[in-house]
Order: C-alpha cells, then structure tokens, then sequence
C-alpha cells in the first residue's frame, strides 16, 4: 500500500471514528456532564496524537464512569490502537449502561466481528435489527429484493447489519452464503460488471479503499472473476488481512484457468504462510502494529503490539519482518539479523523474510550468506526482478562474474516486458561487458513492478 | 542545522576531481625534530626548518613544484632516490599548535608526495604516501571546513570564533589522517599492498599521482572550466573519452565520490539530531535514508563533472602511460587498492564530520546556527 493511501486510509478511518464520536455526543445527552478531557481527546485524535487521545479518553471515562459517550469514546481509541481487551471490557460497560443503544451496539458487534467472534457478532446485530419497529424488521426479512435497496437507504443500521454479515460469511468461507445474501439486499445486481467498474476505478487513480470496496463487490457479484478475485486477495495480503486473504486467493485459484493455478497455490504458499495458524486477534493486532509503525511513527507501541502479535501466531513470519525493521531503524543491525532468523525459522518458505535477511546480509556484506538467502528467495518467487538483482549484486561481490551476469540478465529482461527498465543496470552491464570487472558494486534497484508483492 | 546538510552538495567540486582520495591545498613541512607534518594551516614560524621544500616563507606564495597540467610534469626521481625531505613513515608527528582560524591562509604549497627509500616491507604510511591520498586529505579537511564555517558577518564574533577554534582542532590533518590510515590497516592484504606500493614507485605513478594532486588545487576549479570551453570546441579523441571513462569504472572514482558525500551528510544529521529536542531526534534509519538522497544527487551531479575534471587532470599524460594506469586499476592490486581505501576514507570522514558537527552545535546551539544564513554554495562546474 502506498505511503499516500495509507494516509488516505488513515484519515478515513480517524474521520469515521470521529464522526462516529460526534455523532454519539449528538444522540444522546450524556449521563453525567461531558468532561473536557473527552473534548481533549477528540481533538487530540483529530490531530493524530493518539496515544494523547487514548490517555484523555481514559482519564475522560474514569472522571465519568456512567457516561455512555466517555465510554464508547474510550473503547473506540482503544480498539484504534490495538488495545482490544480494554476495548472489549470498556464496550461491555457501555452495553450494560445503554443496552439499547443502536450505536454501542453496533460498535460492540463490529468489534466481534474484528475479534472473530462471529456468534457474539451476530447476537449483537439481532439485538440492533430488534429495535427496529415492526414493519421495518418485516419488509427486511421478507421484502422482495427490488424494495431492500430503498429500504437500506432508509435505514442506515440496517445496511450496516448487512454489510457486516457479509463479512462474517465470507471469513467463514461460506462465500456462496455471502453471495446469496448480497444479492438479495440489491448490494449487488444482476448484470452488472463490478469487475470492470473496479478497474475502471484502478485506472483512474481511485483512492484505494474505495477501489477495495469495488473489488469486494467484484466478488460478490462475479463469481467467476478470477482476476478481480485475485486482485481482492492480494490486496487484502497487502493490507495485512492474512486470513481473509487466503481465502480469496484460495478462491480466485479455484476459478482460474490451470494454467494458473500453481501460481495461486505458490502464493499461499511463500507469502501468505500457508496453512499456518493466525487467529483473527493476531492477524487485527497486527494490521494495528503496522498501521501505528508506517503511519504514526509510533515504535515503541508498535513494537509492543508486533511482540503480542507474535506471541498470539508464533508462525506467522510477517510479525517477524517488521521487529527486523524497526531494529534496522533504530539501528541495531544484529538484532534485525536475530528477527529475521526467527522469522525463518517460524515459516521456512517467507518468501519476504528470506528477501530481506539476503538483503541485509548483503548490507553487512556477509556475502556467502546473503546470496544463500537471496538464491531461495527467486527459487520460491522467480518473477522477483528485484531480489534477482539483490542476488546479482552479491554474485558480483564474490567475483562470481558468470553467475552475475546470468542474474541480472534475466533480471532485465523480466523488466523489459514489464516495461519497468532500469537503465543503471543495463549501463553497469554493458561497461561490465566491455572493460571487465570494476571495483564499484552493481546497482540493485527494487522496482515495483508486482501488485502487491512489495508491501509486506 | 539540519538543512546544513544541503552545502555538503557543494564538495562534490572537490569530490569530483579525485580519483579515489580527497582534493589538496597541502601544507607540509619539517619541523625541527626532522617530523613531518601535513596541515590545512600553514606552517608556523617556530615549526618550520627551512628547507627547499618550505621555502619561501609562509606569508609568500610559493611556486608549485610541479605544474601539471599546465606545464608538462617534472620527470620522477627514482624511486630509491632520498630526498632531504624524506621521513620514515611511521614517525611522530608534532601536536597542532594555537588553531588558525579556517580560511584565511593566504600561502599554501602543494606537495607530491615524495619518494620514500625501500627498507623491508612497505608500510601502510608509506603507501598513502605514495599514493597521494596523505596529501590530498588536506584539501578535502578545507572543503569540509568551508562548509561547515557559516559566512563572516552571519554569526557573531565569539561564535565564529568558537567555530573556527572547533573546525581547526577536530579537523586537523594529522589527527584525520591518523583515523584513515587506522581504517585501512585492518584491509591490509600484504602481496597486494606491495604490488600496489611497486606500481605507485613507477615513473609513470609517480608523474600520475603529481597531476592528481595539482590538479586538486582551488584554482584548479577555474582552469577545469576554461578546459571544458575549450574542449566543446576542439573535443578530445575517442580513444582517450574511452580511456577515461574505463578509469573511472575500474577505480569505482564516482562510487567513492558519492559515498563520502553520503558519509558527511550522515554525520552531521547524526549530529544535529542529537543536539535537538528528543521529540524531533531522527532515528538512526531515517539518518540512513537521508544520507541515500543525498548520495543520489550526488551520484548525479558528479556524473557530469567528472569526465572534464579527468580531461583536464591527465591532459598532459599519453595515452599509453593513462593505459598503463587503467592496467594497474583492473589488476587484484589495483581493485584491493581502491576498495579498501574506499572504506577507509569514507569511514574515517564520516565518524570525523559526525564528531566535528556534534561539537560544533554543543558550542553554538541550533537557533543560533539557523539564524545564520546559508553559505553560498561554491560553484560545480
């Protein structure tokens, strides 16, 4: 995902969350006076200083511990930043101050939802259908399916209901179920083409969580999409959505045609850890680590919340990846090393986690090491240009010249259909092949020429 | 002081006229315990034992030695010639005495190295002796120190004072030369160092390294710009463009050119981190990351000024002697050489500039350096 839609996602969500806050202060007079540290608070996640926003709420909640509103607002921040059992005790708090307000209620369902807790999910959404009146829960059950779209547009709760069902569905694996039920609410139609409007959207440069949203209703709608449904699963892989990933990728492989299918099964297979056990919680703290790491710039939080993450999917190698990270960053290079090894050792078959040790390596110029390393990475992925010129860079460090040249070859003629070139490259190779071995090392550019596959 | 970090473009000037070392504006002289020293500051009355080599007096411009390009170069004494001048390498050399302020010399002596007598293995001083990097280092030490000293009338008395009082102590030739040579003693690979110390005591090494140093000079910059007027109307033969540039890809020249640069820009953001407020302090991968975008432009800028700094530093040499050059760079020696001076220096001049910059902003805080404009940048041609 690129640095600008994960700001873009970033304040989408901060807007959602504090929009969601406003709109809980204007529904509702609260029980007890609104402190000024809740008012602290939302200006201070408005500003993006959320580790200040969550304290002020805390502080906001305890000085009025009957306020549904200081609740909510306290358990919202705390599910923002990763802090899901205090969001969950804050959340079951507020529910049993207002247990019949729609918005506690949908809050609390959505973040079973998030937690996996599907049947705790779905209990809330009965709870927020049944306070809806009568004739409103009768047409939403048994209306024909040309009334449900006016119905939901009528009905914000109820859309929410629907849209939240749909993704307990699909996470299930039941994704006929899914289909079914979005066809019966009108969030899909019949002949229309979500795939083509998705990259539509692609093309012209749509922010990129409404062309996600295109692509899940691509899914929905077609199921015989296997490219839209691909393109669905890598960008929830990109996004962190480990699990929800490798279902799409699992069901784009079955839809392709053969000739695509070993590529699904590798993808699983090198990036997506297989069948490797990740439960929802781990795989939700860790999208947060990563969010506050690259977003906020908040190490020491993320550090944390990566080491949970780790601790709740010990073979998850992703985790791994990103402590090497932060150690390169704040310097420590010998305990990026250790992360990396850790990483391996919990998912042999990281495809990233074998890139970014060689890589490393090759920085330290351990160069027997790095090339080990950077040989399994283009043996398990070989349309890496990158990490195929990572290699030719270390081949060329140890005077293995023939190797190198063979390296970046293919390399760049990968790159030359992609029509990525890398003139440095090429420039180095043809002074290579005319004077012979220079003492400067070859360039080793990582040009994004993969969807997806940079982002882990 | 963060933004400081833009000056550092300007050294690729300097940068770009070497091969693989620093350019020189080289004061040496012999005290009179018979030490050689090497200074950014001209010698002081009481250092120096008149010699031909430090004559005239310091207040007097002297007369080059050698005056290449311009003038074709002095054929090399033998290289088991003694000269007077000559000093084993290893000897101590005197303390810095009372700093000179940066930039106000107005003698200076560029020196070729001189020829040192055989006695058993080469020794690693005798070697960057040899080479020319000794001498040149000086010439990078007064870049760095233009760079770093904001201009006269920006900052205060006392704080420029205080500056130069810094600049002059940590950059001290001798006390740099001491941390490259310490950075190149652990690469030292024996059959090498004497195969390289052979090729540097050649007649045609030694004519090369002389033009290597006097083309370094500040005033070379001025006569690197006539040159390439001249040449856009007279351009050189392919055969030497060919050679040139086949030196440049076997001595890896640019390469080192843009790591120093890096090396400076990451030591000073070190620096200037540190000595600010802990909120805004760059962790140490943000410093990396600087100290690439830095290298970058450099890598750019360099590209296009180094074939003409090269034109005009061998001009004066044949065709088969700059082949000769190319032969020995292509060779295991040639490439040890290189390589490991590469990261002697630039390690060396990194931690050097981290150090100088972490005093100089503990002396004279932040505000008051960013209240002072920037330096002109010196011009890149």
């Amino acid at each position: 995902m690129t640095t600008q839609a994960m700001r873009a996602l970033g304040s989408a969500i901060a807007l959602m969350l504090c929009t969601a806050l406003g709109a809980a202060a204007q529904e509702r007079p609260a029980p007890a006076a609104p402190s000024s540290d809740l008012d602290r608070a939302q200006a201070a996640f408005q500003a993006g200083r959320h580790a200040e926003a969550l304290a002020s709420a805390r502080r906001a909640a305890d000085a009025a511990p009957t306020s549904v509103r200081a609740l909510t607002a306290r358990a919202g921040m705390a599910e923002f930043m990763g802090e899901f059992d205090e969001a969950r005790t804050v959340y079951d708090r507020a529910g049993a101050l207002a247990p019949d307000d729609p918005d506690t209620i949908d809050r609390t369902a959505s973040f079973a939802a998030r937690m996996g807790e599907y049947d705790r999910a779905l209990a809330q959404l009965d709870r927020l259908l049944a306070l809806h009146p009568r004739h409103v829960r009768w047409l939403f059950q048994w209306a024909p399916t040309s009334l449900q779209a006016s119905l939901l547009r009528d009905h914000p709760s109820l859309e929410r209901i629907v849209q939240i069902k749909l993704d307990i569905l699909t996470e299930k694996g039941a994704l006929e179920q899914a289909r079914r039920m979005a066809r019966a609410y009108a969030i899909v139609q019949p002949g229309q083409n979500y795939c083509d409007q998705a990259r539509e959207r692609s093309r012209a440069g749509a922010e990129r969580d409404e062309i996600f949203k295109a692509f899940r209703l691509a899914t929905l709608g077609q199921p015989d999409a296997a490219d839209c449904i691909w393109w669905y699963g890598q960008w929830l892989s990109d996004e962190g959505y480990v699990r929800l990933g490798r279902l799409m990728v699992i069901e784009g492989t079955r839809v392709t045609s053969s000739g695509n299918k070993e590529s699904g099964a590798r993808y699983l297979k090198i990036r997506l850890g297989g069948n490797r056990e990740v439960s929802k919680r781990a795989e939700q703290m860790f999208l947060i680590a990563r969010q506050r790491y690259l977003r906020h710039g908040d190490v020491d939080g993320a550090m944390r919340l990566f080491d949970e993450t780790i601790r709740l999917a010990p073979t998850f190698a992703r985790p791994y990846n990103y402590r090497a990270a932060i150690a390169a960053e704040l310097g420590d290079r010998e305990a990026a090393l250790a992360w990396l090894q850790r990483g391996l050792q919990a998912d042999p078959d990281s495809w990233r986690t074998h890139r970014n040790l060689g890589k490393l390596l090759s920085d330290l110029e351990r160069y027997p090491e790095a090339e080990m390393h950077l040989r399994k990475t283009v043996q398990l992925f070989g349309d890496d240009a990158g990490g195929r010129l990572a290699l030719a860079r270390v081949l060329y460090a140890q005077g293995k010249y023939d190797d190198f040249v063979r390296e970046a070859r293919t390399a760049l003629a990968f790159l030359a259909n992609w029509k990525a070139p890398v003139p440095e490259v090429q420039d180095f190779l043809a002074k290579f092949d005319r004077w012979g071995p220079g003492v400067a090392l070859p360039p080793a550019p990582d040009p994004r020429t993969i969807i997806g596959w940079n982002y882990d | 002081m963060t933004d400081r970090i833009a000056p550092v473009l300007t050294l690729i000037a300097a940068l770009a006229l070497l091969p693989a070392g620093g350019s020189a504006e080289t004061y040496r002289w012999i005290d009179e315990q018979g030490n050689v020293t090497y200074s950014n500051r001209p010698p002081q009355p009481r250092e120096v034992l008149p010699t031909p080599e430090t004559r005239p007096a310091p207040e007097t411009k002297p007369a080059p030695e050698l005056k290449a390009p311009d003038a074709k170069a002095p054929e090399p004494k033998t290289p088991e010639t003694k000269t007077p001048q000559a000093k084993t390498p290893d000897a101590k050399t005197p303390e810095a005495r009372a700093p000179e302020p940066p930039g106000t010399r107005d003698a200076k002596a560029t020196v070729p190295p001189t020829q040192i007598p055989r006695a058993g293995p080469t020794k690693v001083d005798e070697l960057l002796e040899l080479s020319g990097v000794r001498a040149q280092l000086v010439g990078l030490l007064n870049r760095v120190v233009l760079d770093l000293r904001p201009p006269s009338g920006q900052m205060s008395a006392a704080d420029l004072a205080t500056i130069d009082r810094i600049l002059a102590q940590s950059l001290r030739h001798e006390a740099v030369y001491g941390a490259v040579r310490d950075a190149f003693r652990p690469q030292v690979d024996r059959p090498n160092l004497e195969a390289a110390a052979a090729w540097l005591r050649t007649p045609v090494a030694r004519k090369i390294v002389a033009m290597e140093i006097a083309s370094s000079e500040p005033s070379a910059e001025q006569k690197v710009a006539d040159y390439a007027a001249m040449v856009k109307a007279n351009p050189p033969p392919a055969r030497r463009l060919e050679l040139l540039q086949r030196l440049d890809w076997v001595t890896g020249a640019n390469e080192t050119s843009a790591d120093l640069v890096a090396a400076i820009a990451r030591g000073l953001s070190t620096a200037v981190s540190a000595a600010g407020p802990p909120e805004s302090r760059l962790r140490p991968g943000q410093i990396e990351d600087r100290a690439a975008q830095v290298r970058a432009r450099a890598q750019e800028t360099l590209r296009e000024v180094r074939t003409m700094s090269m034109l005009y530093t061998y001009q004066a040499l044949e065709d088969d002697e700059l082949a000769e050059y190319v032969r020995f760079s292509g060779s295991d020696a040639g490439r040890w050489y290189n390589t490991a001076m590469r990261k002697a220096l630039v390690g060396a001049i990194g931690k050097v500039v981290e150090q100088t910059a972490t005093e100089l902003v503990r002396a004279v805080p932040l505000e008051r350096w960013a209240r002072a404009a920037m330096p002109a940048p010196h011009p890149v041609k």
